[in-house]
């Protein structure tokens, strides 16, 4: 039986697939209303990694990675096989499956496609959407969808 | 790694040890360690503003690993429920034991589990009131990590603080840990139900937090048994 998580989760993913500009506030209720309606609890107790910091809500899917010096939530949410690299700070955001979010990234408010990549350290992300590769600040600002 | 690189990263290693650090930049380093704990203090008085704002009490509770904070603030829960609306915050390693236990006293409780940290600090507190509507709220209470040392490092931005030591933990706790009752408002020496199988010196114990804080307001508490919680909550002022 499909949650009524993954259910919105869902409804979400299709939005962020098919961006418009007036997508904007869509997105921005839509991902406000998971995490405060849906996201009501956390599931921190499979993931792979030492010691991160967790503030409630925090929901972690299966065979999630977390590096060192990580702190997440409150109000994240995780999908199976992601992997967190060290010195990675998560609020408010969803990352959908299989991504990976690499060292020293800041992220809050945002929605990170499945399969996407950011490995561009040093950088805080706030309010938009990622879909795909980064590799630089270059490719960020290319492909980020902006909600704010 | 360029030479500018190389030099960063050795004045920031230096910052882990005064003691460490090169004649020429020891005064460089003192200054930065100073900022950083400054950084945490005007974060925490920021956080103290935004709860004074919302008309929202705030209360600090720090003490060993089972001096019995968890438990003192279930009777105080249960006592103040349907007087406040309440947030408890609490800080642990792992697990989420204690928040579990509090939550069964009609208050909202969020857990931090800070991995390896060894006590919370503002930024945590920060993180969550920033993204709590405090319309919600009259008071907030947050059960910080247990331990007697690391707390007193980190301002939380609460009114008050509260430190709890058992009798069990010896009488010699207090005069062993100066730091923590010199900040705090209360200090609480809990388990007296023990008092006749132990036979700690607690006048010792009160004498020790007077004399480090005068103005501190020793209660002595057993919150299994639930004495003196309205004595605390009086002290609190709540």
């Amino acid at each position: 039986m499909v949650s009524k998580m993954e259910e919105i989760l869902k409804e979400i993913e299709k939005v962020i697939n098919n961006l418009e500009l007036n997508s904007q506030s869509q997105i921005k209720e839509l991902l406000n209303n998971f995490l405060k309606t849906h996201l009501n609890r956390s599931k921190i107790d499979n993931f792979i990694g030492d010691y991160p910091t967790f503030i409630e809500p925090v929901y972690l899917e299966e065979n999630v990675k977390i590096g060192d010096d990580v702190l997440l939530g409150p109000n994240v949410f995780i999908g199976k096989n992601s992997e967190i690299e060290d010195y990675v700070e998560i609020s408010n955001s969803i990352i959908y499956s299989d991504a990976k979010i690499g060292e020293n990234i800041k992220l809050d408010n945002c929605i990170i496609g499945k399969n996407s990549l950011l490995n561009c350290a040093n950088i805080n992300i706030d309010n938009c959407v990622v879909i795909g590769d980064v590799k630089n600040k270059e490719d960020l600002h290319k492909i980020m969808f902006k909600f704010k | 790694m360029s030479e500018k690189r190389k030099q960063e990263i050795q004045r920031i290693k230096e910052l882990e040890s005064i003691n460490l650090a090169r004649e020429d930049i020891r005064d460089l380093v003192i200054e930065t360690k100073k900022q950083v704990e400054k950084d945490n203090d005007s974060l925490a008085e920021q956080i103290n503003d935004e709860l004074n704002k919302k008309g929202i009490k705030s209360i600090d509770i720090v003490g060993a690993i089972g001096s019995g904070k968890t438990a003192l603030l279930e009777k105080i829960a249960e006592k103040l429920s349907k007087k406040y609306r309440i947030l408890v915050i609490c800080g642990d390693i792992t697990t989420r034991v204690d928040a579990d236990r509090i939550e069964k006293h009609n208050v909202e409780t969020i857990q931090i589990n800070t991995g390896r940290e060894c006590a919370l600090n503002a930024y945590h507190i920060y993180q969550i009131i920033k993204n709590k509507d405090l319309n919600n709220y009259d008071l907030i209470f947050v059960e910080n990590v247990g331990n007697l040392i690391c707390p007193s490092d980190f301002k939380l931005g609460t009114d008050k603080r509260i430190t709890i030591v058992s009798i069990t933990e010896g009488e010699w706790v207090i005069e062993k840990h100066p730091m923590l009752f010199k900040m705090s408002d209360v200090a609480v020496i809990n388990k007296t139900d023990l008092l006749e199988r132990l036979g700690t010196n607690i006048d010792k114990m009160a004498n020790d937090a007077k004399n480090f804080n005068p103005k501190i307001k020793v209660i002595m508490t057993s919150a299994k048994e639930g004495k003196n919680i309205d004595k605390l909550i009086e002290a609190l002022e709540l």
